[in-house]
């Protein structure tokens, strides 16, 4: 047998599993990074986009036009949620934990009692292309392109605009910002309906590889908090493209070897020890370790 | 008199980014002494006294309390070892009563330090006129009992050794001045104090030495009519008052 | 005895006056007498009301106490059920067996919380990890337990049982006597006075005051000569323990236990309890416990599909306008309203 194409598959595997960590802890990990709050309705979130893809879809729009339609429907409803609900919850991290998981029992029991227990799903587009004795999936290996664009559409939206300047002052220091003419409650509308635009996006986008349920977003709940959590807070993009490296790297083979279930397992002992190691995640210890460079290069 | 190290660090050092908030500080406070800390905004006071008592790691350099070394000891460890901290702003459980606030810490279990500490406590509450079975909220005392209220909290302890972060801040000047008798009264029985300070009127009423930290660099040390005499100090920190 | 009527009434908890006590020892009274008046159904129903109660008592503990959010705390009842289930269904031959299930059980949850427990306390992690790793680890248990199914799941005679769940598990028993129907109402009744009582007592106690005064201000407390995590992590096996004792009773109740039991919806009922009867007080969360469950369980036995969606939407409007809980701020109302019955003569 041929090295090259298990390689290639090892390397697909990985990126793909990276790709859906990514994907799955992406809106999540916009709204912790710049509104320090955790939405627990992520999971509905993302039901909503998949939901969205797939109503419109089914109604004969093209499949990628309706991924767009998600964030925007998904950043609609992000919008309300955080002008009826989530704004009063600003520095009660607790508080706001709870009020979104009540959230999201509501849109998860509202969409069973709605839509009823699925919906037809939406086929893999693009079919598949083999190599050696292995299979790839020219879907996945979109998803996997897509991450990467979103990681340097995130990077150009915070680094090169107004909006993105306005979100870090309001984030380092909402007061200032404020004194400074920022619209701080703004500011704040909008991290979250782009959080929960992103999160719609991802749900539309992993839609064709799930069942459409009303809880399908309890799915993504366990890899995307995990994500998040060995992420840290400290730089949440970087932090989040860190760990979803890392886990894939750990998820990847163990899966391979016993199996998806085995595979989740490894992830939340492989957050379990790395909290142990790096409390505040990957990112703080980066910047830490980045901070003690700089300073031994000055002496 | 012993002279042995209550508190001593070598050669620490601490940044945060690109602040440097302790640069090769070697500091040390003898048994009994009764040290004032002085020095401008962000010179490192309250980071120093965070590394001191285990809120913060150092990134380089060695902490001894009482000769034995507790760089990589716990914060509650140290407390143990008989050192008690106020903060800069105050952080007495304003939730809860007087009552509570005294009851809960934690006693030391040395016992050689009780039947002193006992004293010290004793005569601290009757002088703050604190009543430790006030069921008052302690949020509701005014500011200078609140802030007695917390020294008094961490002497019943039974430390050996008390790092006060600007404990007058916010006083009235009588007030002030009761603070100043209460210290002077406690180091008299042996309890080694260390006070972060702005106020140089207070300085002068309690110090024995002091120590002049700025931009995280021990700059000058000794007594108070030497610090107050030497020009570079005036420049950097009295100049500015 | 005297300390122990002290610590009773300290502060801790809402409800310190004779009149409370008096109202306290008619409602017990009331509880008492219940099934003399009622079919054994209805015995059993608030059999299950208040089997439930532990595990909000755990949850107000751990929450409004000391300061620490759990969402998985269901794993545990579900580790005890489970445990409880494989012991005492491999022992029915032994009268011993339902005891060694109960001691097992609340061992396997308190050696889970404690493992757990280390990583994160001893970690100090931030405060926003904690409730996002216990949902996780409650969320991977019920997928564990859902594939469970299958003659090789077996453990001695017991099949695990996948999404249909564990059958048959034994009633409690001690020394011979059976604990079913109505003996099983007093047992319950006795597990939740015992309960309250004893967290009623460590919350007055110097113990309990440290335990709140980390709540209010960790560094704080540590500065003052406490080993934080370690308290923490006691307050949080302990509390598991007693989410155990309810999953204990759970499975002598029904007989069956399924892992929809520690899914996401059993998840968030204890959390809403808590939360609507307010977190600082053990009583409140006894009352909105029993009570919550009094209504989605007569909601869902109606085949009402709105119960969750009524449920969640109490925990938002809860969080948003009652934000210390129903049940505190209404005795708070109450508490004033007699206050200034007895003493008009203040301004």
């Amino acid at each position: 047998m041929d090295v090259m194409p298990l390689v290639l598959s090892l390397l697909y595997q990985f990126g793909t599993g990276a790709a859906f960590l990514f994907l799955a802890a992406l809106g999540l990990v916009v709204i912790l990074g710049m509104m320090n709050i955790i939405n627990l309705a992520h999971g509905e979130l993302m039901m909503i986009g998949a939901y969205t893809a797939t109503l419109t879809y089914h109604a004969g729009v093209p499949f990628w036009l309706s991924v767009i339609l998600s964030f925007f429907v998904a950043a609609a409803f992000g919008a309300v949620l955080e002008l009826l609900i989530v704004r009063r919850f600003y520095g009660r991290q607790l508080g706001a934990l709870v009020v979104t998981w009540g959230v999201s029992l509501v849109l998860g029991q509202g969409t069973l009692l709605f839509f009823g227990p699925f919906l037809p799903s939406i086929g893999i587009p693009g079919g598949s292309f083999s190599y050696g004795d292995f299979s790839f999936s020219a879907y996945w290996l979109i998803l996997v392109l897509i991450s990467l664009l979103l990681i340097l559409g995130l990077w150009w939206l915070y680094n090169r605009t107004p909006y993105g300047l306005q979100a870090k002052a309001t984030m380092q220091n909402a007061d200032m910002a404020r004194s400074l003419g920022v619209r701080t409650p703004l500011i704040y509308t909008l991290t979250f309906s782009l959080g929960a635009g992103l999160a719609g996006l991802s749900g539309a986008l992993l839609a064709p590889t799930v069942t459409i349920a009303p809880f399908m977003g309890q799915q993504f709940v366990a890899p995307a908090f995990i994500t998040v959590v060995v992420g840290g807070s400290a730089n949440v993009i970087a932090g989040a493209v860190a760990s979803s490296a890392i886990l894939a790297a750990v998820k990847t083979p163990i899966g391979m070897a016993f199996g998806a279930f085995s595979g989740t397992v490894a992830l939340l002992l492989a957050a379990l020890i790395i909290i142990r190691i790096m409390p505040n995640g990957i990112s703080a210890s980066l910047q830490k370790y980045f901070n003690r460079r700089a300073g031994g290069a000055m002496r | 008199m012993e002279l042995n190290a209550a508190i001593e660090t070598r050669s620490l050092n601490k940044r945060f980014g690109g602040v440097v908030a302790a640069d090769n500080v070697n500091f040390k406070v003898l048994s009994g002494e009764l040290r004032c800390m002085i020095g401008p905004n962000g010179a490192g006071k309250s980071t120093l006294f965070a590394m001191l008592c285990g809120l913060e790691s150092a990134d380089s350099g060695q902490i001894f309390v009482f000769g034995q070394d507790v760089t990589r000891t716990q914060a509650f460890k140290r407390v143990r070892l008989g050192v008690g901290l106020t903060f800069q702003t105050n952080r007495a459980f304003h939730d809860l009563s007087v009552r509570e606030n005294l009851t809960i810490p934690r006693a030391s279990a040395k016992q050689e330090n009780m039947e002193v500490g006992q004293a010290r406590l004793a005569f601290a509450l009757d002088a703050f006129g604190l009543d430790p079975n006030d069921q008052t909220k302690a949020g509701e005392l005014p500011h200078n009992q609140l802030q007695w209220l917390e020294m008094a909290m961490i002497l019943v302890g039974y430390p050996n050794l008390i790092l006060l972060d600007e404990p007058t801040a916010g006083m009235a000047p009588e007030e002030t001045q009761q603070t100043a008798k209460v210290l002077k009264h406690l180091n008299s029985t042996g309890l080694t104090t260390v006070v972060v300070e702005h106020d140089m009127a207070f300085v002068k009423d309690i110090a024995q030495t002091v120590t002049v930290l700025h931009q995280g660099q021990v700059f000058a040390e000794g007594s108070v009519a030497e610090i107050t005499a030497h020009e570079n100090v005036r420049k950097i920190y009295l100049g500015r008052a | 005895m005297k300390t122990i009527i002290g610590l009773i009434s300290g502060g801790g908890d809402i409800g310190r006056t004779r009149v409370f006590w008096i109202g306290f020892g008619v409602i017990v009274l009331l509880f008492l007498l219940y099934p003399t008046q009622t079919s054994a159904f209805r015995v059993s129903n608030v059999s299950y009301y208040l089997l439930n109660i532990p595990l909000g008592l755990g949850m107000a503990l751990l929450w409004g106490y000391c300061g620490v959010l759990s969402f998985g705390h269901v794993a545990y009842f579900g580790i005890a059920g489970y445990t409880y289930g494989v012991i005492a269904g491999n022992m029915t031959e032994n009268p011993l067996g339902p005891l060694a299930g109960v001691a097992g059980g609340l061992l396997a949850s308190a050696f889970i919380a404690g493992i757990f427990g280390y990583f994160v306390f001893y970690a100090r992690v931030q405060k926003w990890i904690i409730p996002i790793l216990t949902l996780v680890l409650t969320l991977l248990l019920e997928t564990f337990l859902g594939q469970t199914a299958g003659y090789q799941w077996r453990i001695g005679s017991v099949l695990l049982g996948g999404y249909n769940g564990m059958t048959g598990i034994p009633w409690f028993q001690l020394g011979g006597f059976v604990f079913e129907g109505y003996s099983f109402y007093y047992l319950c009744l006795f597990v939740v006075l015992a309960c309250y009582f004893s967290l009623r007592m460590l919350v007055n106690s110097n113990f309990g005051q440290v335990i709140v005064a980390i709540r209010e201000d960790e560094v704080r407390t540590e500065l003052l000569g406490y080993d934080i995590r370690a308290r923490q992590w006691v307050v949080f096996v302990l509390s598991a323990m007693l989410a155990g004792l309810s999953g204990l009773l759970y499975v002598q109740w029904g007989n069956y236990i399924t892992p929809s039991q520690v899914g996401l919806l059993q998840a968030a009922l204890p959390v809403i309890w808590a939360a609507v009867g307010g977190t600082t007080s053990l009583l409140a969360v006894v009352i909105s416990a029993f009570t919550l469950n009094w209504v989605t369980y007569t909601l869902s036995s109606q085949g009402n599909q709105y119960a969750m969606v009524i449920i969640g939407t109490l925990l938002v409007v809860t969080m948003l306008f009652f934000p210390r809980g129903i049940v505190v701020m209404v005795a708070e109302r109450l508490g004033r309203l007699t206050t200034r019955r007895t003493a008009p003569s203040k301004p």
